[in-house]
């Protein structure tokens, strides 16, 4: 074994890049790649949510479909004990460190999964139409408010969706079905562009 | 000008005249005709020919109900689409279309000789004749009867158009945008929530668009149609779709709908898809979806030039077309009363009214007076003539019923027809309404719904402009009245056939036109016995063509009922089933063609197999490198190289599709103890157990090696196709067993790219590499797993192998993956490192003998099947499976091993799947003792190898048994399944 272990940086690739016309006119559509991010997936007991929350400073809320946002960080609550943490890789070295440190106090789960997932950054005036080609949820405002969370399907494909703003939503799926769900942006986008009536 | 259009009438645009070409002949139409009523305009009746005796056919209605004129579309190559009703398709510049199933021509067809012949062809002919002997049918009678039979051929070039799919929710959604949809429409948006009202024509109105005199609330239809269609645009919660056909009403008020986007344009941007479907879920849906008027059944009613009176109203008062000179009318209902007078006010001869009724309402008599028109009540039409078209018509009169001899002829260019209106139920019976027989309607009407639905107009049975109005109204949420003015909506008889003198064996009365159905076919398939309509139905194939019915079913219903002797209750309806109206593959298909035909999963690493001329092969969703050929290997030279160079020296290949599950909490160890057969209590933290997983049965549904990180943490792995089926089961047994338990289970499947390096070279390849774990023979030992860091990212590495050699499975973050497979690909270099694909890894585990759930295994096989009862806890007191593993027949002798087995020829690769008898000589058919799992070429041994399932097969160690393949059978040996390195020696290689 040599004394010196040889430690360059890898380059990250997350598999798929994002077609010109998502990006050609950003006032109808505007579909961005999210960088690199951090992922855990936490399980905790309902009667400990309180002090898991207290002990963490992780704002972990209460309701199946909300979610908390900050800055560097979002929390979505997607069942009766999971929630997914999504932080700036800027954070990420303090959430390892928090999820390690509440799992030796507490009875849960705190499983990395950065990259499992890729991101998407949807805005624009139609992204709800964008969205609604493979997933078949009520996305008008009233129904689908902003901060709703929820894991769903787009087509053939499990995805987790979030509203941010009226015109704005992030969307996560696992890895290898990112250029599937993406190949139906761009098909939309495509249309969308000779479409007179949008 | 055209000879028959009628200037200042109809809907049209003269000011635009556009050409388009039917049967290679240019003609000229306006904007905002069909292609029938174009034709019309210039004449043309002839448009087809019929399905089965090639009759000459016209056109039947105005619009989606068309039976007859169907013909092809031509968009240019790649875009002809067959058996387009002319009624339904847009005028544009340039616009082609052909006539079908004809030849040479339409007007002088070959097979027309199938009319002449047509004695020979009744209901159910096909199948009668054509079953002797059996073995003609496939190769000679049936593509003979598909030449003859049929209509437009279908497309034989990949359709170049591209599609749309999408899903939209609403309160309200109207399907049908005449009186009834609008006054729906206006009610429900005017008190707030989504409102969509479809509508499969191009313009919105319905049945308002053919009656421009009735007046609404004071104004004209058209002015209270433009006002009301105003109002609707102008609201931001009503979406107004046009050129959309409700083609289904499905489960939880959930409708497909097909909306046309391109198909009406000359040049249309090729990005532009043709064609959306649009999911739509509705809060309640309202189907004012109208009525279609019925045919009348008598002798010849097929010519060209025979159509409904409403048909021939819409052509008049829409397109600004009379469908003729010289109009006879022939009727049971008042409605075709309005027809004729309309046409007599465009200048067009009535030649007679023929109505079936003894009394006719004195005001339409008096109408018809008025206009010199003759009526002649309680008569009938027995026949018409004419070889192209209509040309006379042969009246003759009735007493109480019966025909009288003395049959007068008529000379006419169109006959007009109506046996009255049949309510389309089709949309409330999709969502499973129940219908009931309406007698004064003489038809099927909705009762009790099934959704949220309501019904309103003319499909709920309601007649009368303001009736129809007040019910939309009322649906779409307020009470309402409206003034409405109308000429006379009328009454009618419904007769069950239309009575004649003729030998009624020797005419042709057609009941559906689409399937050359008549009369006498419905009354032979009720002498042959069939009694139910839904019987009916098939024998004679009516109701079953691309119309389904629509003008044909309740006249088919009539007749069997008359025919069977019950009241038509008694004789049932056939179901109506999406689609409305025919629907084009790719309307279905939506987005989902290419890439988004279906996931394909492709790891990190599989850019740079593509790269590097890797074949693919299917595994689950994924797509995994099968091999990587260089300078044109064919699969078993690169396999035999690749197999050498892993055995060598290094191989480097790529496992991240593995399924992985990691498991936490303080009760993981226990769960994985009632999951697997194996135990995992005293498996220490750093150390990796090959685990077995069972179903109820007892059989194995997967395995996989899983590697203990902590306490209270396992990283499990399960095979490629497995994965998602794994995590299913285990969270359906802990949430539904044993919810005490405190695990959680996450799928990291997709978070950990895998490398696998195997060979003796692998631990000098990634030692300079590796940080914070000692690699050496005794700190890391086969079946170990470290978490530390490589090329300074985080890695679980295992020590595990499924070749047989020293073996390394890299786990690093997915988004890494490909970047350290080119380092370490690129430090291997020295080694000669050689990357290969699914098929070695086959042969490498193959020769050691380990098994490939799914491929060794096909559901029915145990542990000690596979010879694997060493992977059975034996002392745990419960696991997945182990209740069954003591069934009686699970223990029984005779059951089928898992045996390796070696051909006498050695350079002889059995085929996978081949049987294995024991006695070659014994009489066919023989009796099979297994098959053939697994077989290769191994060149690591110079021989073939293969692994079988054998009745008894460890008893038979030793003894040869014989394989039948095409060529020959082979002999071949039973033997242990392990054919390399038994004693591992080859896995501590320093």
């Amino acid at each position: 074994m040599s004394s010196e272990p040889i430690t360059d940086l890898l380059s990250i690739d997350q598999g798929i890049s994002i077609p010109d016309v998502l990006t050609r006119h950003p006032e109808k559509i505007d579909v961005r790649l999210v960088g690199e991010r951090c992922r855990y997936n936490i399980r905790v007991q309902r009667e400990d949510l309180d002090a898991v929350r207290a002990a963490s400073a992780l704002d972990l809320p209460d309701k199946i479909g909300a979610s908390s946002a900050t800055q560097d960080r979002k929390i979505l609550c997607l069942g009766p004990d999971e929630w997914i943490i999504v932080a700036h890789m800027s954070e990420a070295a303090r959430l390892r460190r928090t999820c390690r440190d509440i799992s030796q106090e507490f009875t849960l789960s705190t499983v990395d999964i950065s990259h499992r997932n890729v991101a998407f950054s949807l805005t624009g005036s139609l992204v709800a139409n964008l969205i609604n080609i493979g997933c078949p949820l009520d996305l008008a405002v009233d129904r689908f408010p902003i901060g709703k969370s929820t894991r769903t399907v787009f087509e053939n494909a499990e995805i987790m969706l979030l509203r941010e703003s009226k015109t704005g939503f992030y969307l996560e799926t696992w890895r290898s079905f990112a250029p599937y769900v993406c190949s139906f942006f761009e098909k939309f986008a495509t249309a969308t562009q000779y479409d007179t009536n949008t | 000008m055209n000879t028959f259009r009628r200037p200042g009438r109809g809907r049209t645009h003269p000011e635009k005249e556009l050409r388009f070409s039917f049967d290679s002949k240019v003609y000229t139409g306006y904007e905002g005709d069909t292609l029938a009523s174009a034709l019309i305009a210039n004449g043309v009746h002839l448009v087809g020919r019929s399905f089965k005796y090639h009759r000459p056919r016209g056109f039947i209605g105005a619009g989606s109900e068309e039976a007859n004129a169907l013909v092809a579309f031509d968009r240019g190559p790649g875009r002809k689409t067959p058996n387009v009703r002319a009624t339904t398709i847009e005028l544009f510049e340039g616009l082609v279309a052909h006539s079908q199933n004809n030849w040479p021509d339409v007007k002088f067809d070959v097979a027309a000789m199938n009319d002449m012949f047509s004695v020979f062809f009744p209901a159910g002919f096909y199948n009668k004749t054509f079953m002797w002997p059996k073995s003609f049918w496939d190769k000679v009678y049936e593509p003979a009867i598909r030449r003859l039979a049929g209509l437009g051929p279908a497309p034989t070039q990949p359709d170049k158009d591209h599609y749309a799919s999408t899903y939209g929710h609403c309160e309200i959604l109207i399907a049908g945008a005449g009186p009834a949809g609008i006054a729906a429409a206006l009610a429900a948006s005017d008190a707030g929530g989504r409102v969509i009202l479809a509508d499969e024509q191009v313009e919105l109105g319905g049945s308002l668009l053919s009656v421009p005199q009735a007046v609404i609330e004071g104004m004209p239809a058209w002015q209270w149609l433009e006002n009301s269609l105003e109002i609707l645009r102008a609201r931001e919660n009503v979406r107004l779709m046009p050129r959309t056909t409700v083609i289904g009403y499905y489960h939880d008020n959930f409708l497909g709908l097909v909306e046309r986007l391109t198909d009406h344009e000359r040049s249309p941007a090729a990005e532009l898809p043709r064609e959306c479907l649009h999911r739509i879920r509705a809060g309640r849906a309202v189907l004012a979806t109208g009525a279609i008027e019925r045919p009348l059944v008598f002798a010849d009613n097929d010519r060209p030039g025979i159509m409904l009176a409403s048909a021939a109203q819409t052509y008049l008062n829409r397109y600004g077309v009379v469908v003729g000179d010289n109009v006879a009318v022939f009727t049971s209902h008042d409605s075709a009363y309005e027809a004729a007078f309309d046409l007599s006010d465009a200048n067009v001869r009535i030649a007679a009214i023929i109505d079936l009724r003894e009394g006719v309402p004195e005001a339409l008599l008096e109408e018809a007076n008025n206009r010199g028109i003759d009526v002649t009540t309680s008569a009938v039409v027995t026949g018409t003539s004419g070889r192209h078209r209509v040309r006379q018509i042969c009246v003759n009169t009735m007493k109480n019923g019966v025909v009288e001899g003395g049959a007068k002829t008529i000379i006419c260019d169109a006959v007009l027809v109506s046996g009255g209106w049949t309510p389309s139920v089709h949309l409330f019976s999709h969502s499973k309404g129940q219908l009931k027989w309406c007698q004064r309607v003489g038809a099927y009407l909705p009762d009790a719904p099934n959704e949220n639905t309501l019904c309103v107009g003319a499909c709920n049975g309601t007649f009368g402009l303001s009736n129809v109005l007040e019910e939309g109204a009322k649906a779409g949420g307020d009470g309402r009245t409206y003034k409405t003015s109308e000429p006379l909506s009328g009454t009618g008889e419904i007769f069950q056939s239309v009575p004649t003198d003729r030998d009624q064996t020797r005419i042709k009365a057609f009941v559906d036109f689409q399937n050359d159905v008549t009369d006498k076919d419905i009354k032979l398939a009720v002498r042959e016995g069939f009694r139910s309509i839904e019987h009916v139905k098939r024998y004679t194939t009516n109701g079953m063509a691309t119309d389904q019915g629509k003008t044909s079913n309740l006249n088919a219903l009539q007749i069997a009922s008359k025919a069977i002797n019950r009241p038509i209750e008694q004789v049932g309806l056939t179901t109506f089933r999406p689609p409305y109206t025919p629907t084009t593959f790719g309307a279905v298909l939506g987005y989902r063609d290419g890439d988004s035909f279906e996931v394909t999963r492709k790891t990190s690493v599989d850019m740079w197999a593509e790269e590097n001329a890797a074949v693919f092969e299917p595994v689950g969703l994924w797509r995994r490198a099968r091999y990587f050929p260089r300078n044109g290997e064919d699969m078993q030279t690169a396999v035999n190289r690749e197999s050498a160079a892993t055995r060598h020296s290094l191989g480097i290949f790529d496992a991240s599709t593995l399924g992985k599950i990691e498991i936490v909490g303080p009760d993981a160890a226990e769960f994985l103890n009632r999951m697997y057969t194996n135990p995992w209590t005293k498996l220490a933290a750093g150390r990796c157990r090959y685990g077995l997983l069972l179903g109820e049965d007892g059989y194995i549904t997967d395995d996989g090696v899983i590697g203990r990180l902590a306490d209270d943490r396992f990283h499990v792995t399960t095979t490629t196709g497995g994965a998602p089926r794994v995590l299913a089961m285990m969270e359906d047994f802990l949430q539904t067993e044993w919810p005490s338990l405190d695990v959680w289970l996450t799928s990291v499947t997709e978070q950990w790219a895998v490398i696998a390096l195997n060979g003796p070279n692998a631990r000098k390849l990634i030692e300079p590499f590796v940080d914070g774990i000692d690699l050496s023979l005794k700190a890391f030992p086969h079946m170990a797993v470290k978490e530390g860091k490589i090329c300074g990212i985080e890695t679980r590495l295992f020590r595990v192998s499924f070749s047989g050699e020293l073996g390394f499975e890299i786990n690093v973050p997915a988004h890494f993956g490909r970047a350290l497979w080119e380092t370490l690909y690129k430090a291997g270099e020295q080694f000669d490192i050689t990357p290969y694909g699914t098929e070695t890894m086959h042969v490498l585990r193959a020769e050691k003998g380990f098994i490939i759930v799914g491929q060794d295994t096909d559901g029915t096989v145990t542990p000690d099947d596979a010879g694997m009862s060493w992977a059975i806890g034996k002392k745990k007191p419960d696991f997945v499976g182990k209740r069954s593993l003591a069934r009686p027949d699970l223990v029984a002798s005779g059951r089928k091993q898992l045996v390796g087995l070696f051909t006498e020829d050695p350079e002889i690769v059995l085929q996978e799947g081949a049987q294995i008898v024991a006695d070659r000589d014994q009489p066919i058919p023989m009796h099979m003792i297994g098959h053939v799992t697994s077989s290769y070429w191994s060149s690591t041994l110079g021989r073939s190898i293969a692994m079988a399932l054998v009745k008894d097969g460890r008893t038979l160690n030793g003894t040869n048994v014989f394989v039948p393949m095409p060529e020959q059978t082979h002999v071949a040996k039973i033997g242990g399944t392990v054919s390399y390195d038994p004693e591992g020696a080859r896995l501590d290689v320093v």
